[in-house]
């Protein structure tokens, strides 16, 4: 997953909202009550925006440890077994439940599971046989990424 | 609707396609996607240029308002070891209207040197590809075929196989449908030389 530009948007609008609703209530005025009022809804957006930017964080993270993997790991590749699904969705997103058979060039066959949010148009072409690109990490091949 | 049939089958008659009422061409590409029942409506299949057969089709569906596009559907099977998705679309196209998520899955904007590429359209592709394949790809004749040749208003999706040109226009006559089933073919054509090679 990578943020887009609502994401961005969406960080922007609940962080300058949340401070204002947290600041402007005393600096207008406002009774003790109202600001309280007032700024603990600020404190919840405020917090939404900090959950955001964090899990943003996160996926970019995440993103530059998989290229990482792609451009020093190991390629081998994972042949589909079996299709689940785990009637969960995000972003209009299914998550897909996948049981691979993975093959890595000096570490061997095993079978392993993977869960991966997917779009439809993807999520639709997997399918039992289909054999995907996968690359391990020299360190720990037990980690690896599945490029679909 | 009745100038959008008449349309059709004039340009499916002139062009010796087979007329087909409506067509489910299933969730193959993002915009597909968007419309749910991914059927096109009116729509004919055929050589649609070159060597390439496929179907185009008027492809109408409501996302808070009707979003209404017409579109070409070919199939490059041989590209999904090369790149399972490669999206070209016309800057500023919206597809939907109701809803907007601030994350979705990873891909990577394409970089290219041509200005004129990059001032029409924003070109993405699947994380992890091989960046020499990509500019091998986008050689300075596709780039300038895509700059200069195809509808203004001209996008395209490719994901795993599955190659979807379309042009926004409500009814875009007989040479509409043409310079969209012409832009898709050799776009098509481009891809499977490229992974031909």
């Amino acid at each position: 997953m990578q943020i887009n530009r609502t994401g961005y948007f969406l960080i922007a609008l609940f962080g300058l909202l949340g401070l204002a609703m947290c600041i402007g209530p005393a600096l207008f005025g406002a009774n003790l009550e109202t600001s309280l009022i007032v700024a603990s809804t600020g404190g919840i957006f405020v917090l939404v925006a900090a959950g955001l930017a964090w899990y943003a964080r996160h996926a970019k993270g995440k993103a530059a440890h998989q290229d990482w993997i792609f451009q020093k790991g190991i390629k081998g590749s994972a042949t589909i077994l079996e299709v689940g699904n785990s009637h969960t969705t995000v972003n209009e997103m299914p998550l897909v439940k996948l049981k691979l058979e993975l093959d890595i060039p000096g570490v061997g066959r095993r079978e392993v599971s993977r869960r991966e949010l997917m779009p439809v148009f993807i999520a639709n072409r997997m399918d039992a046989g289909l054999v995907l690109p996968a690359y391990a990490n020299p360190q720990d091949p037990a980690e690896f990424i599945l490029v679909w | 609707m009745a100038d959008l049939d008449a349309t059709f089958s004039a340009f499916a008659a002139a062009r010796g396609l087979e007329p087909v009422p409506a067509l489910g061409l299933g969730a193959l590409t993002p915009l597909l996607v968007e419309s749910k029942h991914c059927q096109v409506e009116p729509a004919a299949r055929g050589r649609l240029g070159g060597e390439v057969d496929g179907v185009v089709g008027h492809l109408a569906y409501t996302r808070n308002k009707t979003f209404r596009f017409n579109v070409a559907l070919v199939e490059v099977p041989a590209s999904t070891g090369f790149v399972p998705r490669l999206f070209c679309i016309r800057n500023g196209r919206r597809t939907r209207d109701d809803e907007f998520y601030g994350f979705e899955a990873r891909h990577s904007r394409l970089w290219t040197e041509s200005t004129v590429l990059n001032k029409r359209y924003t070109v993405s592709i699947s994380p992890y590809q091989d960046p020499n394949w990509m500019r091998q790809l986008f050689s300075p004749a596709l780039v300038d075929y895509l700059a200069t040749e195809p509808p203004a208003d001209f996008s395209f999706e490719l994901a795993y196989g599955a190659l979807l040109g379309s042009v926004e226009d409500d009814d875009p006559g007989a040479d509409g449908l043409l310079a969209l089933c012409e832009a898709t073919a050799h776009v098509a054509e481009r891809i499977a030389r490229e992974c031909g090679e």
